[in-house]
């Protein structure tokens, strides 16, 4: 499938591989696609993206909160009476700030994709097709996370009140130019 | 505190969302305390054996989980 990639679309795929790392995750979500095509700053795709208030900083921020939230949720261990800033307030005390934060380790070598991430890839190929495009570009990669439609990279495009529609039609028209 | 107690009514509404998010959460909490406590133990110069023993767990199994600083990812990579 990747063979179809531009260099751009490829980059993408790499870049996404290593935010997963980075943020020590063992799956490459489509937040992570979303944080990829964010980092190749100067293509059109980022423009359009950027121009929509979907910058690197801002998702990136919105996203480790989310995950976090996600992991650790405070509100629900509430109702086991555990006060979540209680317990970090102990740790930090003895072991320093963020110590309750850096017990994570990065993952190696190969990280999968999620099922979701997949999916997307697939919706890729498909947008291009329906583009008449025989070749898959980053642009390409952004529809396929429009058209899945769920997942964490959608949860922060649609936090962020962006036009989903007009969002679209801006890629396509980038893609096209 | 009203909020706390609103969630507290919700843990015994038997809602499986509510009571396995908080499974879920229980979870990560332990697993990273029990990283910063065999890290701590490590840093003191603590035996791999002597950690083992106070998590009650076999010294291959915690060597495996947390040698080399790879972590609990270290047995999916493989």
């Amino acid at each position: 499938m990747f063979e179809r990639f531009t260099t751009e679309a490829r980059q993408t795929v790499v870049d996404a591989q290593n935010e997963a790392r980075r943020m020590h995750s063992g799956r490459i979500g489509t937040e992570h696609l979303l944080l990829a095509l964010l980092l190749q700053l100067g293509t059109p795709t980022s423009a359009v993206l950027a121009r929509h208030g979907l910058t690197r900083q801002d998702v990136a921020a919105a996203i480790t909160a989310l995950m976090e939230r996600e992991e650790l949720d405070a509100e629900a261990l509430t109702t086991l009476g555990i006060d979540l800033d209680a317990v970090r307030e102990r740790i930090e005390e003895t072991f320093g700030p963020g110590a309750l934060d850096t017990g994570k380790p990065s993952p190696r070598g190969h990280i999968p994709f999620t099922p979701r991430a997949k999916k997307v890839l697939e919706l890729s190929l498909r947008e291009a097709l329906a583009m008449k495009s025989t070749a898959i570009a980053d642009g390409h990669i952004a529809l396929g996370l429009l058209r899945e439609g769920e997942g964490l990279a959608m949860k922060v495009i649609a936090d962020r009140g962006v036009d989903v529609a007009d969002l679209r039609r801006d890629l396509r028209a980038a893609l096209s130019a | 505190m009203a909020d706390t107690a609103e969630v507290a009514t919700a843990a015994s509404s038997r809602d499986p969302q509510i009571g396995l998010r908080a499974v879920k959460s229980l979870r990560t909490l332990v697993e990273r305390l029990e990283a910063l406590q065999v890290r701590n133990a490590r840093d003191q110069g603590w035996t791999w054996e002597q950690v083992a023993q106070c998590l009650g767990v076999s010294r291959q199994a915690v060597h495996k989980k947390y040698a080399s600083g790879r972590g609990p990812l270290r047995r999916k990579d493989r």
